[in-house]
């Protein structure tokens, strides 16, 4: 019955192919992408998750064009199944109204869904890597349709550059061992399987932005359609952690690592890589205009901690690490939803062009407080727990330089929160003739909110869905209750949060309460007197160059980074090329001479 | 039933004397900063004087729900803080959560003021909410240098531990403490923005910044969480370093007593030193202010956190 | 029913000089001819992919002195590519009755090399290729077309002189033709002669080939050749002639013919991609990244002596260049993918050169990546890499200009079917089975 997923999410494809109506395009694919959430539902019995069960199998062999493409489905792969699939559908439905003509957003939508599920359920490395490039290729044509020249050439290029490491790593995998099933895999610790892990993993780390290998992201987040941007930032980065997983924890690569280099050195260089993505991304977030550059920097920070988990390598760094991807998915997806629908109604991306959204559209403004809310790691929101346990973590394994670090960049995380808070949805109201966004965008990004509100009471929840796959990677679990959180240094109390919380609020509630206020006009302000009519509209929305001080304190340091060295790359490569050209000098006496010379040449070498 | 209910008292008392010392705090603070520019001053009580002012006034105005939510979240936020920190060797909710969480929960006011200043439509408030963020980023990254240091000395992340452990000896008495100490002081000058840091409430500048819209029970309960804030932080500060204050530790009355006062005293001191600099110092720029936290003292906490290290793994 | 080889060559070659007799229905008489050839090249491969590699002589006599040709599966899917190839990219070509001609008599110049079993006759079909391909080129007649036309005939006919120059030179030690024969006896040649008549084979097909620094015509020849011509010259001479250095590097199977073979193959694949990099104008930044291609079927057959997936890698290659390259040469007549055909035969076309799955080139670069891995030459593969991604970044460009197509190609419809022919074989198990083999002797 498996086959059948994959068929009927392929002829769905095709079908959309050919719809010109926007509407119907996203009905069709909504249905189609609850598919593999029933998938995933009916595995959760096995996993961890029992709700009801259809008797899917688990694996599956099928052959083709001459290989056998090997599928089941692993803990591990059910955990990010959870993480990825339950994004589709709300994402599907608010592409509902944010499509009104199909522009080819849903074949390849669901084309990319395909590919997803056939990366998570290969059980073997082919399959692996073809299902990865239908993911390529399928997002490729998303980003395309975007037309944006930095953009595509950026994707593309970067997509091939971890297409190529990819296969070269399954390349030497396959040399050493004459097999590409995972099961049959053994890694022994010699110079070509070490080289073949560093590669996969820096393959990997390319889909997942992880700096250096990051400059691709800010191009193509902000210019490819906010539905897909949710996915890609939300979904298809968590596939190369998946990657990554599979490579350091499934197939014993970080142990293949320790052992060949005597020491921790190669995964704590994973791990100092994540805490710099998370501290210049955030740095570089803050400072941005461009509210989807903006989240696009806020992604590369907040997928720079689920590196350091993995780097750090012990079993709480792995579940923060995981618990993390999980809040990722779900807030993120929000956040480009949220911008995507502001952008719907009033037409512009510029935080300074926008402001006092949230009078006009309060839902979508709740949607997104929340996930800002977890993004910031508050307390009560589920994205605190993953955030402890990876400090919990790195303090216990004294790591003095990356924790300092992280903590930081979730600092900082505050700054760009507000600018976005302020900048896009509080402040003046600009754009008075605007309505809330249409009721499948809100519902969608409600959806996607409730598993942040689920998992902020019950950690242990989320906890429980990881333990199969953490065990079957040999990783210890993380002790803890449904709401209580313990390690060997200290310990998480949810419900003590909460209840405290709740005394906490009743003062507040009663000085709010006891004591009446009548609301003003919200233009109404203390101006130092000036009466804001005689002098025409002054604007009071302060969101242009909001963090200038800071900004210029930090650019002549920020200044030369990766993207930079890139572009310093690129014009290197430009030049060699223009010299090279000139060989090419049109004149045949020229091109004769060459194939005189060579003739000698070869005649010579071969000779002596 | 019974020891639950006790310990909800309990923690309810210690909680309210906290916020009442703090307000008490706010009133000594004028006094003093007064004398040193040799004056007479407002009495010490001034505080609650005000406060009562405040929240007894008849009209009080509002800019919308999200901008109540300031009042709500600010006020909440620093209870809730309290909650969790150990207050004379009094644990409250201290066991159920560390040195993260706290750090964490510090930041919910501020998210707070961020709505509640957005709201307000006053583009004072705006900029006096960014500079505050803009501090915030810049006096963590000592103070979270200085905390790593201590948890990794203490190994251990929760601040009721690091008070349990000071037994023998307090922090600052040993050598990379010391220096970690006079960072975090520097660090607290900002988490209290008292000059040089008032940067955010500048009066003269952004006309009081995030508070430029408040007034009524709002500015009341803004008050009543300034005087939070002057306990926590101070609080937090005497935790790590002077071992929260707990010098007898049979668990008799007198010893809740002794360990009160001594507790007192101790953010007494530590609050008037901040005082102190207060009074002489001009503001900073925030530019200013980033720059001497990233640069110097960030160092400085770095080079007690190596040493540290290095104590820790010889 | 009996097949011989020999009807592929002979008939396009008898219908080309009936031409004229048939001034006015030339279209639909070539068309059929080609079909008719392409439909022999099936059944071709059909044999020998049953039966083994097949032998026949010519008017009866045998070797070494009768004219002989030599089919193995490589060869016969060759031929199958160059016609049915040859067959599309017709349908869409509009000249008179001499281009007609011309093109049959290229398709069997180019069909013959690949059927050949004997050395001289490998020499006379490069000549009708290589003729053909001059005419074709400036068929145009504008002054590019012209002027790439003429470039290219210097070479070629440069070419052409040392290739029979390394012909005498084996005939006069060896005192045979044939392939086989010649294989067998090889080392029995005097050290330095061999040498000798190795290099002057190696550069006059080299020639035809598009290794550097042979080329220097081939920006210019297809820049100025109509689309379809600049089509015909990518699957048909080139990837003719690349077979032919694969069996001639077979013949001489010396080590440091096979090591001189990987160098050439690796200056050839960086110069094309490099060049092509910032190469504005489309189709001279086509036919630099064809050196480029030309230049990874080399390294590929540069294996063949130490592992066995060099073949199957350059065979891979060879289809997905032929098929996507020539697709986008004929796109190349209009800017921009105008219908959706276009944009399709575009986006595939690129997906199959950068290696995406499950299009032909996929399986060249994964084959070709196994033989580097098991022999460990890291060198080549960082090569690799990073000739991709500089493929990546200039086909990246060329998608985006050609992004807004106003007016499509009138090849649009050709081009898909190429491309659909990439991507069919990907999928086609036989392909697997296949055992490979240029001729071993």
């Amino acid at each position: 019955m498996l086959e059948l997923i994959f068929t009927a999410l392929l002829v769905a494809s095709f079908v959309t192919l050919f719809v010109k109506n926007g509407r119907v395009a996203a009905v069709i694919s909504l249905i189609a992408s609850l598919l593999p959430v029933a998938a995933i539902i009916d595995w959760g019995n096995e996993f961890g998750l029992k709700i009801f069960s259809f008797g899917l199998e688990k694996s599956m062999d099928f052959p083709i064009a001459g290989i056998t493409m090997h599928f089941s489905v692993t803990a591990l792969a059910w955990f990010f199944g959870v993480m990825i699939f339950f994004l589709i559908p709300p994402i599907m439905l608010f592409s509902y109204s944010f499509f009104e003509k199909n522009r080819g957003f849903f074949p390849f939508m669901l084309f990319l869904i395909t590919a997803v599920f056939g990366i998570l359920l290969a059980s073997d490395f082919l399959t692996l890597f073809f299902f990865w490039e239908l993911m390529a290729a399928s997002s490729f044509i998303l980003v395309y349709m975007g037309r944006d020249r930095k953009a595509i050439i950026s994707y593309l290029s970067f997509s091939v550059l971890s297409a190529v490491l990819i296969l070269t790593g399954i390349a030497l995998i396959y040399s050493q061992n004459g097999t590409l099933l995972f099961s049959n895999v053994a890694f022994s610790a010699d110079e070509v399987t070490v080289s073949a892990i560093i590669l996969m993993i820096a393959g990997f780390a390319v889909k997942s932005a992880l700096m250096p290998l990051h400059a691709w992201a800010p191009f193509v987040y902000s210019k490819a359609d906010e539905p897909f941007v949710a996915f890609l930032s939300g979904g298809l980065s968590k596939m190369g952690y998946y990657g990554m997983f599979l490579m350091l924890f499934a197939l014993p690569g970080a142990k293949i690592l320790q052992q060949y280099f005597d020491s921790t050195v190669a995964t704590y260089i994973l791990a100092l890589i994540g805490a710099i993505s998370a501290f210049i991304g955030t740095l570089l977030a803050f400072m941005e205009d461009d509210l989807r550059k903006l989240l696009a920097y806020s992604s590369i920070a907040q997928l720079g901690y689920i590196a350091v988990g993995f780097g750090i390598g012990s079993s709480l760094a792995i579940t923060g690490a995981l618990f993390q991807a999980f809040n990722h998915a779900f807030f993120k997806s929000v956040l480009f939803l949220a911008a995507g629908a502001v952008a719907y109604r009033t037409g512009k991306w510029k935080i300074s062009e926008l402001g006092g959204v949230a009078y006009k559209m309060p839902f979508t403004f709740m949607a997104a407080l929340f996930s800002i809310f977890a993004l910031a790691a508050i307390p009560i929101t589920s994205g605190f727990a993953a955030k402890w346990l990876l400090y919990e973590a790195a303090v216990s394994n004294k790591y003095i330089f990356i924790t300092p670090i992280m903590l930081i960049a979730s600092v900082g995380a505050f700054l760009y929160s507000f600018r976005i808070l302020y900048g896009v949805f509080l402040g003046e109201n600009r754009h008075d003739d605007i309505k809330e966004a249409p009721l499948p965008m809100v519902a969608g990004m409600f959806l996607l909110v409730m598993p942040l509100i689920i998992f902020l009471i019950f950690p242990g929840y989320m906890l429980d869905m990881m333990h199969s796959a953490l065990v079957n990677a040999g990783i210890g679990t993380v002790s803890h209750t449904n709401y209580v959180i313990s390690t060997g240094m200290a310990s998480y109390n949810t419900i003590a949060v909460v209840v405290g919380m709740m005394i906490a609020m009743i003062p507040a509630f009663l000085i709010y309460v006891l004591r009446k206020h009548r609301n003003i006009d919200f233009k109404d302000n203390f101006l130092a007197g000036e009466p804001y009519e005689i002098y025409g509209h002054i604007s009071m929305h302060a969101a242009n160059n909001f963090y200038k001080p800071i900004e210029d304190v930090l650019m002549p340091y920020l200044r030369r980074g990766a993207t930079s060295f890139y572009m310093a790359l690129y014009n290197a490569m430009g030049r060699v090329s223009k010299t090279v050209r000139r060989i090419y000098t049109g004149l045949s006496q020229d091109y004769a001479i060459y194939v005189a010379v060579f003739l000698l040449i070869i005649m010579g070498w071969l000779i002596w | 039933m019974v020891d639950f209910l006790i310990k909800i008292a309990v923690i309810a008392l210690y909680t309210t004397i906290a916020m009442l010392v703090g307000i008490l705090f706010m009133g000594i603070g004028r006094k003093i900063v007064a004398r040193v520019h040799n004056r007479v001053g407002p009495p010490v009580y001034q505080g609650f004087i005000d406060i009562a002012k405040l929240l007894t006034k008849k009209t009080n105005i509002s800019h919308g729900w999200i901008y109540d939510l300031a009042l709500l979240f600010s006020l909440t936020g620093i209870i809730l803080t309290i909650l969790f920190l150990p207050i004379g060797g009094v644990k409250l909710l201290g066991t159920e959560g560390d040195a993260f969480l706290v750090l964490y929960l510090l930041a919910i006011p501020a998210l707070g003021f961020a709505l509640g200043a957005g709201a307000s439509g006053n583009p004072n408030a705006a900029i006096g909410v960014m500079r505050a963020l803009v501090m915030m980023l810049s006096y963590e990254l000592p103070f979270v240098i200085t905390m790593i240091a201590l948890m990794i000395y203490y190994d251990t992340s929760s601040i009721a531990q690091i008070v349990e452990l000071q037994r023998a000896r307090w922090a600052i008495m040993i050598p990379p403490f010391m220096l970690a100490a006079a960072v975090a002081d520097m660090a607290l000058q900002g988490m209290l923005m008292e000059a040089p840091f008032d940067i955010p409430t500048a009066p003269h500048e952004i006309a009081s910044g995030p508070m430029a819209e408040f007034g009524g029970k709002h500015l009341g309960s803004l008050m009543l969480y300034k005087a939070g804030t002057i306990v926590a932080y101070t609080t937090l500060f005497v935790d790590l370093f002077l071992g929260g204050g707990v010098v007898m530790h049979d668990g008799s009355i007198l010893s809740y007593i002794v360990n009160f006062a001594v507790w007192f005293l101790l953010i007494l001191l530590i609050f008037t030193l901040s005082l102190l600099i207060n009074a002489s110092f001009p503001r900073f720029r925030i530019e200013q202010a980033f720059k001497f936290y990233w640069k110097y003292e960030a160092l400085l906490a770095f080079i007690s956190l190596i040493w540290v290290y290095l104590m820790v793994i010889s | 029913m009996v097949m011989h080889p020999v009807l592929m060559i002979a008939i396009p070659l008898l219908s080309a000089f009936i031409m004229p007799l048939i001034k006015k229905a030339h279209r639909y008489f070539a068309f059929s001819i080609l079909l008719l050839n392409t439909a022999l090249s099936i059944l071709l491969f059909a044999k020998v992919y049953n039966e083994g590699a097949l032998y026949e002589t010519i008017a009866g006599f045998s070797p070494p002195v009768g004219i002989y040709l030599a089919v193995d599966n490589l060869s016969a899917l060759l031929a199958f590519l160059i016609n049915i190839f040859a067959t599309i990219n017709f349908l869409t070509s509009r000249q008179d009755f001499r281009f007609s001609m011309l093109y049959l008599l290229g398709v069997a110049g180019a069909t013959g090399i690949v059927l050949t079993g004997d050395i001289f006759n490998m020499f006379v079909f490069f000549e009708i290729t290589a003729v053909a391909s001059y005419a074709l080129v400036a068929s145009k007649k504008d002054r590019k077309a012209t002027e790439g036309a003429i470039k290219y005939m210097i070479l070629g006919s440069v070419g052409s002189v040392f290739m029979l120059v390394g012909i005498a030179i084996i005939y006069s030690q060896l005192k045979s033709l044939n392939l086989y024969d010649i294989a067998a006896r090889i080392s029995s040649m005097d050290t330095k002669m061999m040498w000798l008549s190795f290099s002057f084979l190696l550069t006059g097909i080299g020639v035809e080939a598009e290794l550097f620094p042979l080329n220097g015509w081939v920006p210019d020849a297809y820049e100025g050749a109509e689309s379809n011509i600049s089509s015909f010259l990518s699957f048909g001479p080139s990837k003719a002639s690349i077979y032919a250095i694969a069996r001639l590097l077979i013949i001489f199977s010396m080590s440091r013919t096979y090591e001189l073979a990987l160098y050439l193959g690796i200056v050839t694949l960086l110069v094309g991609e490099l060049a092509a990099f910032t190469q504005k104008n489309t189709k001279r930044m086509l036919a630099y990244s064809s050196i480029g291609q030309m230049g990874l079927i080399l390294i590929a057959f540069s294996l063949m002596d130490k592992t066995s997936y060099a073949i199957p890698a350059a065979f891979f290659i060879i289809v997905s260049h032929a098929s996507a390259k020539s697709a986008l040469f004929l796109l190349s007549d209009k800017d921009g993918f105008g219908d959706m055909s276009s944009k399709y035969a575009g986006l595939a076309g690129v997906l199959s050169l950068i290696g995406m799955p499950p299009l032909a080139g996929f399986w060249g670069k994964w084959y070709l990546l196994m033989g580097v891995a098991d022999e460990k030459i890291w060198a080549v593969a960082a090569i690799i890499i990073f000739s991709a991604v500089i493929e990546a970044i200039y086909f990246a460009r060329y998608l985006y200009k050609n992004m807004e197509g106003k007016e499509s190609s009138r090849n649009s419809i050709p081009a898909a079917v190429m491309v659909s022919i990439s991507i069919v074989m990907g999928i086609l198990p036989i392909l697997y089975n296949m055992a490979g083999g240029v001729l071993n002797a």
